[in-house]
Protein backbone atom coordinates (compact mmCIF):
# COMPACT_ATOMS: atom_id res chain seq x y z
CA UNK A 1 0.00 0.00 0.00
CA UNK A 2 2.74 2.44 1.08
CA UNK A 3 4.96 1.52 -1.88
CA UNK A 4 2.04 2.01 -4.26
CA UNK A 5 1.38 5.49 -2.90
CA UNK A 6 5.06 6.37 -3.21
CA UNK A 7 5.11 5.12 -6.80
CA UNK A 8 2.04 7.22 -7.57
CA UNK A 9 3.67 10.29 -6.02
CA UNK A 10 6.81 9.72 -8.13
CA UNK A 11 4.71 9.41 -11.26
CA UNK A 12 2.82 12.61 -10.43
CA UNK A 13 6.16 14.37 -9.85
CA UNK A 14 7.36 13.20 -13.28
CA UNK A 15 4.13 14.37 -14.93
CA UNK A 16 4.38 17.73 -13.20
CA UNK A 17 7.99 18.12 -14.33
CA UNK A 18 7.02 17.28 -17.92
CA UNK A 19 4.13 19.77 -17.84
CA UNK A 20 6.41 22.56 -16.53
CA UNK A 21 9.08 21.68 -19.12
CA UNK A 22 6.47 21.65 -21.88
CA UNK A 23 5.09 25.01 -20.79
CA UNK A 24 8.60 26.52 -20.75
CA UNK A 25 9.39 25.19 -24.23
CA UNK A 26 6.04 26.40 -25.55
CA UNK A 27 6.79 29.77 -24.00
CA UNK A 28 10.22 29.88 -25.60
CA UNK A 29 8.69 29.05 -28.97
CA UNK A 30 5.77 31.49 -28.72
CA UNK A 31 7.87 34.30 -27.36
CA UNK A 32 10.44 34.02 -30.10
CA UNK A 33 7.79 34.88 -32.69
CA UNK A 34 7.37 38.35 -34.09
CA UNK A 35 4.96 40.51 -32.17
CA UNK A 36 3.50 42.00 -35.31
CA UNK A 37 2.81 45.27 -33.47
CA UNK A 38 3.85 48.79 -34.40
CA UNK A 39 7.18 48.39 -32.62
CA UNK A 40 10.10 46.01 -32.83
CA UNK A 41 10.12 44.92 -29.23
CA UNK A 42 10.90 41.27 -28.82
CA UNK A 43 9.34 39.00 -26.22
CA UNK A 44 12.36 36.76 -25.74
CA UNK A 45 12.88 34.86 -22.45
CA UNK A 46 15.40 36.55 -20.27
CA UNK A 47 17.72 35.78 -17.37
CA UNK A 48 18.23 39.01 -15.48
CA UNK A 49 18.97 40.05 -11.93
CA UNK A 50 21.61 41.47 -9.68
CA UNK A 51 24.76 40.35 -7.97
CA UNK A 52 27.10 42.01 -5.57
CA UNK A 53 29.38 41.87 -2.63
CA UNK A 54 29.12 43.80 0.63
CA UNK A 55 31.85 44.03 3.24
CA UNK A 56 30.02 44.87 6.45
CA UNK A 57 31.39 45.95 9.81
CA UNK A 58 28.72 46.24 12.50
CA UNK A 59 29.87 47.24 15.97
CA UNK A 60 33.39 46.00 15.21
CA UNK A 61 32.25 42.61 13.90
CA UNK A 62 33.09 41.97 10.26
CA UNK A 63 30.90 39.97 7.90
CA UNK A 64 31.37 39.19 4.22
CA UNK A 65 28.13 39.12 2.24
CA UNK A 66 28.24 38.04 -1.40
CA UNK A 67 24.93 37.46 -3.15
CA UNK A 68 23.36 36.78 -6.51
CA UNK A 69 19.64 37.09 -7.33
CA UNK A 70 18.84 35.66 -10.77
CA UNK A 71 15.46 36.61 -12.22
CA UNK A 72 13.95 34.36 -14.88
CA UNK A 73 11.34 35.87 -17.21
CA UNK A 74 9.49 33.65 -19.69
CA UNK A 75 6.68 35.35 -21.62
CA UNK A 76 3.90 33.38 -23.30
CA UNK A 77 2.77 35.86 -25.90
CA UNK A 78 2.17 39.38 -24.64
CA UNK A 79 -0.36 38.65 -21.89
CA UNK A 80 1.12 35.84 -19.81
CA UNK A 81 4.44 35.97 -18.03
CA UNK A 82 6.22 33.40 -15.90
CA UNK A 83 8.70 35.08 -13.57
CA UNK A 84 10.83 33.97 -10.67
CA UNK A 85 13.64 35.30 -8.51
CA UNK A 86 15.94 33.15 -6.44
CA UNK A 87 18.27 34.51 -3.81
CA UNK A 88 21.68 33.02 -3.08
CA UNK A 89 23.00 34.92 -0.11
CA UNK A 90 26.29 34.21 1.62
CA UNK A 91 27.00 35.29 5.18
CA UNK A 92 30.51 34.74 6.53
CA UNK A 93 31.83 35.86 9.92
CA UNK A 94 35.00 35.21 11.88
CA UNK A 95 34.74 32.09 14.04
CA UNK A 96 35.04 34.07 17.28
CA UNK A 97 33.41 37.21 15.87
CA UNK A 98 36.61 39.30 15.96
CA UNK A 99 39.24 36.61 15.49
CA UNK A 100 39.72 33.31 13.75
CA UNK A 101 38.98 32.18 10.20
CA UNK A 102 35.84 33.21 8.36
CA UNK A 103 33.05 30.66 8.45
CA UNK A 104 29.45 30.81 7.36
CA UNK A 105 26.95 29.49 4.90
CA UNK A 106 25.04 30.30 1.77
CA UNK A 107 21.28 30.75 2.11
CA UNK A 108 19.01 29.85 -0.77
CA UNK A 109 15.55 31.40 -0.99
CA UNK A 110 12.85 31.63 -3.62
CA UNK A 111 11.63 35.22 -3.46
CA UNK A 112 8.96 34.71 -6.07
CA UNK A 113 7.88 32.14 -8.64
CA UNK A 114 4.65 33.32 -10.16
CA UNK A 115 2.56 33.24 -13.28
CA UNK A 116 1.10 36.59 -14.33
CA UNK A 117 -1.91 37.14 -16.51
CA UNK A 118 -1.89 40.70 -17.78
CA UNK A 119 -5.59 40.81 -18.58
CA UNK A 120 -5.99 44.55 -19.07
CA UNK A 121 -5.09 47.90 -17.54
CA UNK A 122 -7.36 47.40 -14.56
CA UNK A 123 -6.65 43.78 -13.75
CA UNK A 124 -3.53 41.67 -13.62
CA UNK A 125 -3.77 38.31 -11.92
CA UNK A 126 -0.82 36.72 -10.15
CA UNK A 127 -0.77 33.14 -8.91
CA UNK A 128 2.03 31.32 -7.14
CA UNK A 129 4.69 32.68 -4.85
CA UNK A 130 4.95 36.46 -4.88
CA UNK A 131 6.54 39.28 -2.90
CA UNK A 132 4.20 40.67 -0.27
CA UNK A 133 3.05 44.09 -1.47
CA UNK A 134 3.51 46.08 1.72
CA UNK A 135 5.03 49.57 1.79
CA UNK A 136 7.85 50.70 -0.46
CA UNK A 137 10.68 48.41 0.46
CA UNK A 138 9.85 44.72 0.04
CA UNK A 139 8.51 44.73 -3.49
CA UNK A 140 10.38 47.65 -5.01
CA UNK A 141 13.61 48.54 -3.28
CA UNK A 142 14.98 45.27 -1.90
CA UNK A 143 17.07 44.04 -4.90
CA UNK A 144 20.76 44.57 -4.28
CA UNK A 145 21.25 46.67 -7.43
CA UNK A 146 18.31 48.96 -6.61
CA UNK A 147 18.66 49.84 -2.94
CA UNK A 148 20.72 52.92 -2.22
CA UNK A 149 21.75 51.68 1.22
CA UNK A 150 22.39 47.99 1.67
CA UNK A 151 20.88 47.57 5.15
CA UNK A 152 17.07 47.41 5.09
CA UNK A 153 15.02 49.84 7.20
CA UNK A 154 14.29 48.66 10.75
CA UNK A 155 10.57 48.51 9.97
CA UNK A 156 11.04 46.31 6.86
CA UNK A 157 9.85 43.35 8.94
CA UNK A 158 6.42 44.94 9.41
CA UNK A 159 3.85 43.54 6.99
CA UNK A 160 6.28 41.05 5.46
CA UNK A 161 6.23 38.20 7.94
CA UNK A 162 7.30 35.49 7.81
CA UNK A 163 9.48 35.26 4.72
CA UNK A 164 8.71 38.44 2.76
CA UNK A 165 6.75 36.32 0.28
CA UNK A 166 3.25 34.94 0.07
CA UNK A 167 1.93 31.76 -1.56
CA UNK A 168 -1.45 32.39 -3.11
CA UNK A 169 -3.20 34.85 -5.35
CA UNK A 170 -2.76 38.56 -5.97
CA UNK A 171 -4.75 41.02 -8.05
CA UNK A 172 -3.18 44.30 -9.11
CA UNK A 173 -3.51 47.00 -11.66
CA UNK A 174 -4.44 50.59 -12.38
CA UNK A 175 -7.83 51.55 -10.95
CA UNK A 176 -7.98 55.00 -12.52
CA UNK A 177 -5.73 56.72 -15.02
CA UNK A 178 -6.09 60.38 -15.94
CA UNK A 179 -3.58 62.76 -17.55
CA UNK A 180 -2.62 64.26 -14.20
CA UNK A 181 -2.88 61.30 -11.86
CA UNK A 182 -3.32 57.57 -11.63
CA UNK A 183 -4.47 55.26 -8.86
CA UNK A 184 -2.90 51.81 -8.48
CA UNK A 185 -4.07 48.98 -6.29
CA UNK A 186 -3.00 45.54 -5.09
CA UNK A 187 -5.02 42.94 -3.19
CA UNK A 188 -3.55 39.64 -2.07
CA UNK A 189 -4.23 36.51 -0.10
CA UNK A 190 -1.53 34.11 1.02
CA UNK A 191 -1.90 30.65 2.52
CA UNK A 192 0.30 29.15 5.20
CA UNK A 193 3.19 27.07 3.89
CA UNK A 194 6.07 25.35 5.63
CA UNK A 195 7.52 23.81 2.47
CA UNK A 196 11.29 24.25 2.49
CA UNK A 197 12.29 27.55 0.80
CA UNK A 198 8.64 28.33 0.05
CA UNK A 199 7.62 29.31 3.56
CA UNK A 200 4.80 31.80 3.92
CA UNK A 201 2.20 32.93 6.43
CA UNK A 202 -1.56 33.09 6.13
CA UNK A 203 -2.24 36.73 5.41
CA UNK A 204 -4.59 39.00 3.53
CA UNK A 205 -3.88 42.56 2.56
CA UNK A 206 -3.63 45.23 -0.01
CA UNK A 207 -1.98 48.41 -1.14
CA UNK A 208 -3.26 51.53 -2.84
CA UNK A 209 -1.36 54.54 -4.09
CA UNK A 210 -1.99 57.68 -6.08
CA UNK A 211 0.66 58.96 -8.45
CA UNK A 212 0.53 62.65 -9.32
CA UNK A 213 2.14 62.71 -12.75
CA UNK A 214 3.15 66.40 -13.12
CA UNK A 215 4.72 66.47 -9.67
CA UNK A 216 6.09 62.90 -9.91
CA UNK A 217 4.81 62.37 -6.41
CA UNK A 218 3.39 59.09 -5.15
CA UNK A 219 1.42 58.75 -1.93
CA UNK A 220 0.28 55.34 -0.81
CA UNK A 221 -0.91 53.14 1.98
CA UNK A 222 -0.74 49.41 2.74
CA UNK A 223 -2.70 47.17 5.04
CA UNK A 224 -2.23 43.56 6.02
CA UNK A 225 -4.03 41.22 8.38
CA UNK A 226 -1.81 38.48 9.76
CA UNK A 227 -4.11 35.47 10.12
CA UNK A 228 -2.01 32.98 12.06
CA UNK A 229 -2.02 32.28 15.79
CA UNK A 230 -2.26 35.84 17.08
CA UNK A 231 -4.14 37.76 14.41
CA UNK A 232 -2.68 41.24 14.09
CA UNK A 233 -3.03 44.24 11.80
CA UNK A 234 -0.13 45.87 9.96
CA UNK A 235 -0.39 49.25 8.29
CA UNK A 236 1.90 51.59 6.40
CA UNK A 237 1.77 54.99 4.75
CA UNK A 238 4.45 56.11 2.33
CA UNK A 239 5.52 58.83 -0.02
CA UNK A 240 7.93 58.80 -2.95
CA UNK A 241 8.99 61.92 -4.85
CA UNK A 242 11.34 62.45 -7.78
CA UNK A 243 11.13 66.13 -8.79
CA UNK A 244 11.60 66.95 -12.46
CA UNK A 245 14.22 69.67 -12.08
CA UNK A 246 16.70 67.88 -9.85
CA UNK A 247 17.83 64.23 -9.69
CA UNK A 248 16.66 63.86 -6.11
CA UNK A 249 14.90 60.73 -4.91
CA UNK A 250 12.97 61.19 -1.68
CA UNK A 251 11.22 58.29 -0.02
CA UNK A 252 9.60 58.03 3.38
CA UNK A 253 7.46 55.46 5.13
CA UNK A 254 5.61 55.09 8.42
CA UNK A 255 4.82 51.56 9.61
CA UNK A 256 2.65 50.34 12.43
CA UNK A 257 1.89 46.91 13.86
CA UNK A 258 1.17 45.19 17.17
CA UNK A 259 4.89 44.86 17.93
CA UNK A 260 5.83 48.46 17.30
CA UNK A 261 5.82 51.48 15.07
CA UNK A 262 8.46 53.45 13.27
CA UNK A 263 9.39 55.50 10.28
CA UNK A 264 12.25 56.05 7.86
CA UNK A 265 13.07 58.86 5.50
CA UNK A 266 15.65 58.52 2.75
CA UNK A 267 17.04 61.05 0.32
CA UNK A 268 19.37 60.32 -2.58
CA UNK A 269 20.98 62.82 -4.89
CA UNK A 270 22.74 61.90 -8.12
CA UNK A 271 25.36 64.48 -9.02
CA UNK A 272 24.58 64.27 -12.75
CA UNK A 273 23.70 67.98 -12.97
CA UNK A 274 26.77 69.16 -11.11
CA UNK A 275 28.85 71.63 -13.17
CA UNK A 276 31.92 69.42 -12.81
CA UNK A 277 33.88 66.86 -14.86
CA UNK A 278 31.97 63.70 -15.86
CA UNK A 279 33.83 61.68 -13.23
CA UNK A 280 32.15 63.58 -10.40
CA UNK A 281 28.69 63.49 -11.98
CA UNK A 282 28.53 59.74 -11.44
CA UNK A 283 28.49 60.04 -7.64
CA UNK A 284 25.33 59.58 -5.61
CA UNK A 285 24.93 60.81 -2.04
CA UNK A 286 22.35 59.14 0.20
CA UNK A 287 21.06 59.96 3.67
CA UNK A 288 18.56 58.02 5.75
CA UNK A 289 17.10 58.63 9.18
CA UNK A 290 14.87 56.18 11.02
CA UNK A 291 13.31 55.57 14.42
CA UNK A 292 11.51 52.61 15.89
CA UNK A 293 9.39 52.39 19.03
CA UNK A 294 8.49 48.87 20.20
CA UNK A 295 5.08 48.06 21.63
CA UNK A 296 4.07 45.00 23.64
CA UNK A 297 7.73 44.10 23.98
CA UNK A 298 8.57 44.30 20.27
CA UNK A 299 9.94 41.14 18.68
CA UNK A 300 9.02 39.30 15.48
CA UNK A 301 12.24 40.53 13.84
CA UNK A 302 11.76 44.00 15.34
CA UNK A 303 13.90 45.60 18.10
CA UNK A 304 12.74 45.22 21.68
CA UNK A 305 13.94 48.68 22.73
CA UNK A 306 13.67 52.18 21.27
CA UNK A 307 16.10 52.36 18.36
CA UNK A 308 17.29 55.22 16.21
CA UNK A 309 19.64 55.07 13.29
CA UNK A 310 21.05 57.29 10.60
CA UNK A 311 23.02 56.28 7.54
CA UNK A 312 25.04 58.26 5.07
CA UNK A 313 26.09 56.63 1.82
CA UNK A 314 28.21 57.49 -1.18
CA UNK A 315 27.76 55.41 -4.33
CA UNK A 316 29.59 55.67 -7.63
CA UNK A 317 28.03 54.57 -10.94
CA UNK A 318 30.79 53.21 -13.16
CA UNK A 319 28.00 52.34 -15.60
CA UNK A 320 24.24 52.27 -15.13
CA UNK A 321 24.61 48.54 -14.42
CA UNK A 322 27.69 48.64 -12.24
CA UNK A 323 28.27 50.73 -9.15
CA UNK A 324 30.51 50.93 -6.15
CA UNK A 325 28.73 51.34 -2.83
CA UNK A 326 29.77 52.62 0.57
CA UNK A 327 27.95 53.79 3.64
CA UNK A 328 28.37 54.68 7.27
CA UNK A 329 25.64 54.41 9.84
CA UNK A 330 25.24 54.86 13.55
CA UNK A 331 22.76 52.82 15.53
CA UNK A 332 21.44 54.15 18.85
CA UNK A 333 19.63 51.99 21.36
CA UNK A 334 19.75 51.34 25.07
CA UNK A 335 21.22 47.91 24.31
CA UNK A 336 24.12 49.11 22.21
CA UNK A 337 25.33 52.11 20.23
CA UNK A 338 27.22 50.89 17.21
CA UNK A 339 28.87 52.08 14.02
CA UNK A 340 27.88 50.25 10.86
CA UNK A 341 30.11 50.36 7.77
CA UNK A 342 29.36 48.90 4.35
CA UNK A 343 31.49 48.81 1.21
CA UNK A 344 31.25 46.78 -1.96
CA UNK A 345 29.78 46.72 -5.44
CA UNK A 346 26.55 45.79 -7.21
CA UNK A 347 25.96 44.70 -10.78
CA UNK A 348 22.76 44.30 -12.78
CA UNK A 349 22.87 41.71 -15.55
CA UNK A 350 20.58 40.72 -18.40
CA UNK A 351 21.01 37.70 -20.69
CA UNK A 352 18.54 36.86 -23.48
CA UNK A 353 17.77 33.13 -23.56
CA UNK A 354 16.90 32.90 -27.22
CA UNK A 355 19.16 33.64 -30.22
CA UNK A 356 18.50 36.67 -32.38
CA UNK A 357 16.34 36.03 -35.44
CA UNK A 358 18.27 36.26 -38.69
CA UNK A 359 16.86 38.84 -41.10
CA UNK B 1 22.34 60.17 29.56
CA UNK B 2 25.67 60.46 27.75
CA UNK B 3 24.25 58.23 25.03
CA UNK B 4 21.29 60.57 24.54
CA UNK B 5 23.56 63.59 24.27
CA UNK B 6 25.75 61.79 21.77
CA UNK B 7 22.70 60.77 19.77
CA UNK B 8 21.38 64.34 19.75
CA UNK B 9 24.74 65.60 18.50
CA UNK B 10 24.81 63.03 15.72
CA UNK B 11 21.22 63.70 14.72
CA UNK B 12 21.76 67.44 14.65
CA UNK B 13 24.90 66.98 12.60
CA UNK B 14 23.37 64.65 10.05
CA UNK B 15 20.21 66.77 9.71
CA UNK B 16 22.32 69.84 9.10
CA UNK B 17 24.42 67.94 6.58
CA UNK B 18 21.41 66.70 4.63
CA UNK B 19 19.69 70.10 4.55
CA UNK B 20 22.90 71.85 3.53
CA UNK B 21 23.55 69.30 0.81
CA UNK B 22 20.04 69.37 -0.58
CA UNK B 23 19.73 73.13 -0.29
CA UNK B 24 22.99 73.78 -2.11
CA UNK B 25 22.43 71.22 -4.81
CA UNK B 26 18.80 72.15 -5.29
CA UNK B 27 19.63 75.83 -5.66
CA UNK B 28 22.45 75.05 -8.09
CA UNK B 29 20.25 72.78 -10.15
CA UNK B 30 17.34 75.25 -10.40
CA UNK B 31 19.66 77.81 -11.98
CA UNK B 32 20.35 75.56 -14.88
CA UNK B 33 18.09 75.80 -17.87
CA UNK B 34 16.36 72.87 -19.44
CA UNK B 35 18.78 72.51 -22.32
CA UNK B 36 21.76 72.19 -20.04
CA UNK B 37 19.91 69.67 -17.95
CA UNK B 38 19.12 67.59 -21.01
CA UNK B 39 22.71 67.79 -22.24
CA UNK B 40 24.15 66.49 -19.01
CA UNK B 41 21.77 63.61 -18.45
CA UNK B 42 23.01 60.05 -18.98
CA UNK B 43 22.86 58.98 -22.60
CA UNK B 44 19.43 57.34 -22.61
CA UNK B 45 19.02 58.04 -26.30
CA UNK B 46 15.88 56.77 -27.96
CA UNK B 47 14.44 57.42 -31.36
CA UNK B 48 11.03 58.82 -30.52
CA UNK B 49 10.21 62.39 -29.73
CA UNK B 50 9.03 63.66 -26.39
CA UNK B 51 5.57 64.30 -27.85
CA UNK B 52 4.98 60.57 -28.11
CA UNK B 53 4.78 60.36 -24.32
CA UNK B 54 7.05 57.34 -24.12
CA UNK B 55 9.95 59.33 -22.75
CA UNK B 56 7.76 60.83 -20.03
CA UNK B 57 6.48 57.39 -19.02
CA UNK B 58 10.03 56.03 -19.09
CA UNK B 59 11.54 58.79 -16.96
CA UNK B 60 8.66 58.99 -14.52
CA UNK B 61 8.13 55.30 -13.87
CA UNK B 62 11.61 53.74 -14.07
CA UNK B 63 13.13 56.40 -11.84
CA UNK B 64 10.54 55.80 -9.14
CA UNK B 65 12.59 52.81 -7.99
CA UNK B 66 15.93 52.68 -9.80
CA UNK B 67 18.25 54.41 -12.23
CA UNK B 68 16.85 53.91 -15.73
CA UNK B 69 18.91 51.56 -17.89
CA UNK B 70 20.94 53.15 -20.67
CA UNK B 71 20.25 50.35 -23.10
CA UNK B 72 18.10 47.24 -23.38
CA UNK B 73 18.38 44.76 -26.21
CA UNK B 74 15.33 45.26 -28.50
CA UNK B 75 14.60 41.55 -28.53
CA UNK B 76 14.12 41.55 -24.76
CA UNK B 77 12.35 44.91 -24.48
CA UNK B 78 8.87 43.39 -24.65
CA UNK B 79 9.70 40.94 -21.86
CA UNK B 80 11.27 43.60 -19.65
CA UNK B 81 8.29 45.92 -20.08
CA UNK B 82 5.82 43.11 -19.28
CA UNK B 83 7.82 42.52 -16.10
CA UNK B 84 7.81 46.22 -15.27
CA UNK B 85 4.09 46.51 -16.02
CA UNK B 86 3.52 44.01 -13.23
CA UNK B 87 6.05 45.48 -10.81
CA UNK B 88 5.23 49.15 -11.35
CA UNK B 89 1.51 48.61 -12.01
CA UNK B 90 1.62 50.34 -15.37
CA UNK B 91 -1.44 50.67 -17.57
CA UNK B 92 -1.72 48.98 -20.97
CA UNK B 93 -1.48 52.43 -22.55
CA UNK B 94 1.80 53.17 -20.74
CA UNK B 95 3.15 49.79 -21.79
CA UNK B 96 2.42 50.59 -25.44
CA UNK B 97 4.08 54.00 -25.16
CA UNK B 98 7.15 52.43 -23.59
CA UNK B 99 7.36 49.78 -26.31
CA UNK B 100 7.20 52.42 -29.03
CA UNK B 101 9.76 54.55 -27.23
CA UNK B 102 12.29 51.85 -26.40
CA UNK B 103 11.95 49.64 -29.47
CA UNK B 104 10.44 51.84 -32.21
Amino acid sequence: MGAGVLQLIHQLERIRFLIVLGLCLAGLHCSAQDTGDENHAGHVPLLSGGLGYVHNVNGGITSLEPQINPVLLVPFGSHVLLESRTEFFGFFEREHQTSGPFTGKVFKLVDYAQIDWLANTHLNVVAGRYLLPFGLYNERLAPIWIKNLQDPPITAAIGTRTSGSGDGVMLRGVAIQRPYYSVQYTANFSAFSNVNRLESARTAGGDMSIYLTPARLEIGTSYQRFLQKQEINNAAAYVSWQPRQTPVDLKAEYDYCYNGKGYWIETAYLFEQLPAPAFFRRFQAVGRMQQFFPMHGGGNSLPTVNTQRFDFGLNYYIHDNLRLISSYGRNFSSLQNANVWNAGFTYRFSLPLWPERKK
Amino acid sequence: MAGKEEMSRYLAFISLLIFLLLGTLGAAALKRDASTVQKNRPAVTRNNTKEDGGQEVFEANCARCHTPPMSISPRTTGTVIMHMRMRARLSRHDEELLLKYMAP
